[in-house]
């Protein structure tokens, strides 16, 4: 599944990276403490979080994640923005929760669990 | 704090609460004619819960600081059963003023606009145990930000200060109760306890630096 596909299903936002959006997705990771992401994701995982620091894309583009989705509505500041298409990251954004997100999410990635 | 300070040897200490500052007045007045040098300061907790040390020359400018920093903290109370009381005490240990709002949260200022209001009032700004699971920058932004240069780091105490260069690095006690004062030392080789003797210091600036004292043993007081 693509990113695109993704956009498209939980209707999301794309602020940033809007041309890199057919990369595959691997898989979902969420959480706030980037040490942590920088330890536990696994590449080409789509990223939920809160944080809004310019961080989160290095740390995305070091994990080699497929993208960045930014949870809670507030969008980034523009220097994470520019960064952003610097470093070839998408960053999406959306006005639910990362709980929800993190649910939607997981049921059209993993649709055989119940 | 200042009689635990003075028995472990220490010349300089600096005050640091959590969002606020109200208490430094008080320990620095405790602290005159005692030869203890009291260095104003405050721990602020940014947007992304990074903590950062911001220490001053003079009470006012930490005052205004600390005004500043109130006004980006969310309005939320403070509930004493969970989080125990907010006070500020004399030299009695009479509680002179009990703070409503909750101060353990995090401001509505990221990093970087933290590190450039602190600088702005002349205050030296350092990113408190680093290291530390919560609350320490490596920890929470996973590296230091691009563009941010910082000439001093405080580390937690489970880091081996062997691994870094003196000078780089405050080993500090971040006491938070008397028992911990002195637990953690540094050296500073320096005209004076000023914020700007300190930033030279920690560049190695004419023959000035900052060490960790090694095996700096504790010694208790009576009171």
């Amino acid at each position: 599944m693509t990113l695109r596909d993704i956009v498209r299903q939980l209707g999301l936002e794309v602020v940033a990276g809007a041309g890199w959006l057919d990369r595959d997705v691997s898989g979902g990771f969420s959480g706030d403490l980037l040490s942590n992401v920088l330890a536990a994701a696994r590449p080409g995982n789509l990223w939920i979080t809160i944080q809004r620091h310019v961080n989160v894309v290095g740390v995305a583009q070091v994990a080699g994640l497929s993208g960045v989705l930014l949870a809670g509505g507030e969008p980034p500041a523009a220097v994470v923005l520019a960064k952003a298409e610097e470093m070839a990251i998408p960053i999406l954004l959306s006005r639910d929760g990362a709980f929800v997100l993190a649910g939607r999410l997981h049921r059209i990635l993993v649709p055989d669990v119940r | 704090m200042v009689a635990a300070a003075r028995a472990n040897g220490l010349d300089l200490i600096a005050v640091t609460d959590h969002n606020a500052a109200g208490m430094v007045e008080e320990v620095a007045r405790a602290a005159r004619a005692t030869g203890l040098h009291v260095l104003p300061g405050i721990e602020v907790e940014t947007q992304e819960e990074v903590h950062l040390l911001v220490y001053f020359d003079d009470l006012s400018s930490c005052r205004d600081f600390a005004a500043e920093v109130y006004s980006f903290l969310p309005d939320r109370a403070n509930d004493p059963e969970l989080f125990g009381d907010q006070v500020v005490v004399d030299a009695d240990e009479t509680i002179v003023h009990t703070e409503a709002r909750l101060l353990l949260n995090a401001l509505g200022l990221s990093l970087e606009e933290v590190v450039a209001r602190g600088a702005g009032r002349g205050g030296l700004v350092v990113p408190a145990h680093v290291d530390r699971t919560p609350y320490g920058l490596v920890t929470q932004l996973g590296f230091g930000p691009e563009g941010l240069r910082f000439p001093l780091v405080e580390v937690d105490g489970s880091f081996r200060p062997e691994e870094c260069g003196p000078g780089a690095v405050l080993w500090s006690s971040d006491a938070h109760v008397p028992e911990d004062i002195g637990s953690r030392v540094s050296v500073f080789r320096m005209k004076g306890p000023t914020v700007d003797e300190i930033r030279r210091a920690a560049l190695g600036e004419g023959g000035r630096s900052i060490e960790i004292r090694r095996g700096a043993k504790r010694v208790g007081t009576a009171g």
